[in-house]
């Protein structure tokens, strides 16, 4: 039977997922993006310093992603001499980011695909946010409202956490979280102006010069936030863990693995990164080569040439395209299929044993859940992927804010050039991200962007091989057919972003 | 023309919705005098956007997020925030939309591809299709944020979409919905907030194109704490530099918004306090001319133009 999953929330953007499912088992999954805006081609004959404003609203929950590679790409076009203050605060301001976005996503996008809201009927002690909401839930439920209890309630059948301490802890963390995911956007915000859409974040640094009345806040701001991943986070994912383990052993995504490192430690643009870039297919690691990257559209709304260089890349939307079912194109890395994201990153870093502390998480906590490296892809590994790089993410930016001269300078001279060209690429929260900018007679002429989850909610590619979602989605056992909870739990896991994907 | 039971609704069920806890004694009785039981559900829904109006109303300071979702909480649908997904979800907005579920409020986050309809689908219908359903039985409308309600990079200069405002969709379809428009990329979470609180405090607040004047009345210059320094000719010369920015492009005296005196992120900071022009977000130009860059050197800010024909 055919089955169309969305739209799917709980997400950034317009997914669904066209599902055959034969016998409760998915045969077959297409991952459609349903919504197009063209920044690539707007872009086109703009100022080049509009980009990394203008490119941060291709998505608004993790902007300074996109500003940050904007800034590297033109930092490599212009030949910036980065002051590393201004690397540094980049720093900050991204890796802030990254905190807030794990919070968010794994409380907000995810918590309730496994915790039991009802429970919250049965509490009995006296917290007050939480007897608030139990009053709250049984005055909806026993209403005539049409729909009681919305947002949390109607919900997708299937089984729930049973155990009422884990659901009540989560069920304040979800509360708590709220408040925690300010306190790391009032931190990037320092240096970033604002957040959302942050106007201080330039090529070559940032605008906002640093003082110790900034730096204080920033490191307050952040052991706030490095103490509830500590204490509430990590325990939660771990609680969730215990209570569905076979999901270490569902949503496996089958092509390799793609990060381009995040958080270079110095200014210089070869600088080492506090996670290592890399290409892992099989078993095999490889430098990042941005020319072996094509993205094809046979399946895409686009007339354009399929299986073009990120540098040659081109944009005519053909929303009627016959055989097109997605408005994402298909990037592929030498002709294969790659997973982005937390998995990626944490995997690519610790085969290469980069930096001691993934290595000691890793090895910790597979431990701890009686799992492989081999099982951090899956719907339970990427969620620990996340936590792991938010504890080392934390750590970083205290050390960070210890390097910051605060008579050195923060932005880089300008004098720009009238033709250059460059690549900027970086870690995004949902995995490898990277803008290319061509300049000419000082405006743009080319911009391109292969995001996240471009390349997680592919469609097929020219060859039709699937996309990581889609391959992940395939053989997965669903209770309900009509409904798939466990679609919904593997899709999330993946955290996907299709403002991202399609931009 | 809006009156003001309908603005008090208005305000009853977008407080409700996404909650504030703290209002003044005076106010907070008066949100509780509106009956729970009659306070219209929000239905919110996302076009061609970011999801950044979204995540900045997340970011709103004062309010206890349990408080006041359990207290007043009304927020129908959010795609960010439900529970519901798929066909469950697609059932939940036709119920209001077809007028079954009762009254409610629509929310619209983003842009609309008036000349693609295919560019923003939800479900298998193309997104306009729900908001020309949905103005046969809303209450009215809110526009959040600038591309809402001026159409915003979506459509910017240039685009392939023929992207458009909620306002230019509804005139386009001959509709004149109650809408207001709450500008801003991202909209800050206390012009949605505090709109509501003076239309329950004092009643309907005076609008100026459309848009609450408590907020938008003044230009960001006027406003600025570097007035002095623009008196003073204390011109920033390059970015990164203290002093009055004008000179490098901010758009502060082109736009209407009181972030100099509300600053953002809890009061955190704003733009100009990091050094950084106002690249005038709450502009209904907001970046809709490509020769009109956000950054401009010294001597092109002189002369007013960009360097088009260098």
């Amino acid at each position: 039977m055919k089955v169309d999953i969305g739209p799917v929330t709980r997400l950034e953007g317009h997914l669904s997922i066209h599902t055959t499912v034969e016998n409760n088992v998915i045969t077959e999954a297409k991952c459609v993006g349903e919504m197009f805006r063209g920044f690539e081609f707007f872009l086109r004959g703009r100022d080049p310093l509009d980009a990394q404003q203008i490119t941060q609203r291709i998505c608004g929950v993790c902007p300074y992603a996109h500003a940050i590679a904007s800034s590297y790409a033109q930092e490599n076009a212009y030949k910036l001499n980065v002051p590393p203050n201004g690397r540094i605060l980049h720093n900050l301001i991204q890796g802030a980011n990254h905190l807030y976005d794990y919070l968010l996503h794994f409380y907000q996008l995810s918590a309730l695909d496994f915790v039991d809201v009802t429970a919250i009927l049965k509490y009995k002690g006296s917290d007050s946010d939480l007897t608030t909401l139990r009053d709250w839930v049984k005055a909806e439920v026993s209403s005539k409202a049409s729909f009681p209890a919305a947002p949390f309630l109607p919900r997708l059948s299937g089984q729930y956490i049973s155990d009422a301490d884990i659901n009540i802890g989560a069920l304040k963390h979800y509360i708590e979280s709220l408040e925690i995911q300010k306190k790391a956007n009032k931190a990037s915000a320092i240096f970033g102006g604002k957040f959302p859409h942050a106007t201080a974040i330039f090529p070559g640094g940032c605008t906002q010069n640093p003082t110790i009345d900034h730096i204080s806040s920033y490191r307050s701001l952040i052991l706030e936030v490095r103490d509830f991943i500590h204490k509430k986070y990590i325990p939660d994912i771990l609680a969730v863990a215990g209570g569905f383990p076979e999901y270490w052993n569902i949503g496996q995504s089958k092509g390799g693995f793609l990060s381009f490192g995040l958080l270079p430690i110095g200014p210089e643009p070869d600088s080492k990164r506090l996670f290592a870039p890399g290409v892992l297919s099989g078993d095999k690691i490889a430098h990042v080569d941005f020319d072996a990257i094509r993205e094809d559209v046979k399946y895409s709304r686009y007339s354009s040439p399929s299986g073009l260089k990120v540098k040659d890349g081109d944009l005519t939307p053909s929303s009627q395209k016959a055989g097109a079912y997605s408005w994402v194109k298909a990037p592929r890395y030498l002709g294969k299929m790659m997973e982005v994201g937390p998995a990626a990153r944490i995997l690519v870093d610790y085969l290469q044993n980069n930096n001691p502390q993934v290595k000691q998480l890793v090895d910790k906590f597979a431990g701890v859940a009686g799992i492989k490296a081999g099982n951090l892809n899956s719907v339970l590994g990427r969620h620990l992927c996340r936590a792991i790089t938010a504890v080392v993410v934390a750590d970083f930016l205290l050390d960070e804010t210890e390097r910051i001269d605060i008579e050195g300078p923060y932005m880089a001279q300008y004098d720009l050039p009238k033709s250059s060209e460059g690549f900027g690429a970086t870690e995004a929260s949902r995995g490898a991200l990277l803008h290319y900018i061509r300049v000419k007679d000082y405006k743009i002429e080319k911009y391109e962007c292969v995001v996240p989850t471009t390349w997680n909610c592919s469609p097929r590619d020219d060859n039709d091989q699937p996309g990581a979602l889609e391959s992940a989605l395939v053989g997965t056992k669903v209770e309900n057919p009509e409904e798939q909870i466990e679609s919904n739990r593997i899709v999330h896991s993946f955290d996907p972003c299709l403002g991202c994907a399609v931009h | 023309m809006i009156n003001r039971r309908e603005f008090l609704k208005l305000a009853a069920c977008l407080s409700a919705s996404f909650g504030l806890s703290n209002f003044p004694t005076i106010v907070s009785a008066a949100l509780k005098k509106i009956d729970y039981k009659t306070v219209p559900r929000l239905i919110y829904l996302q076009g061609q956007s970011c999801t950044g109006c979204s995540i900045s109303l997340l970011q709103a300071e004062s309010p206890n997020a349990v408080s006041m979702i359990t207290q007043y909480s009304k927020l129908c649908f959010h795609a960010d925030l439900s529970a519901t997904s798929g066909k469950q979800a697609l059932n939940l907005i036709e119920e209001y939309i077809s007028g079954r579920a009762g009254e409610y409020f629509l929310a619209v986050e983003g842009a609309i591809p008036w000349g693609m309809p295919e560019a923003c689908v939800l479900g298998d219908k193309p997104f306009g299709d729900y908001l020309t359903a949905a103005a046969k039985t809303m209450s009215g409308a809110v526009a959040i944020g600038t591309c809402a309600s001026h159409g915003g990079i979506p459509a910017a200069e240039g685009n392939l979409t023929d992207a458009v405002s909620l306002k230019e969709f509804y005139k386009r379809k001959n509709i004149n919905p109650l809408l207001i428009d709450i500008p801003g990329c991202p909209v800050h979470p206390d012009w949605v907030w505090k709109t509501i609180i003076h239309l329950v405090q004092v009643g309907l607040p005076e609008l100026t194109n459309g848009q609450p004047k408590l907020f938008f009345d003044r230009k960001v210059h006027e406003q600025c704490p570097r007035y002095h320094d623009f008196q003073q000719e204390m011109f920033a010369q390059k970015l990164g530099d203290k002093g009055c920015l004008f000179k490098l492009g901010c758009l502060g005296p082109d736009t209407y918004a009181d972030c100099p005196t509300r600053w953002w992120n809890g009061g955190q900071t704003w733009c100009v306090d990091a050094n950084a022009p106002c690249i005038g977000c709450a502009s209904p130009l907001f970046a809709s001319k490509k020769k009109f860059p956000f950054y401009r050197s010294f001597e092109q800010a002189a002369l007013g133009i960009s360097e088009d024909n260098k």
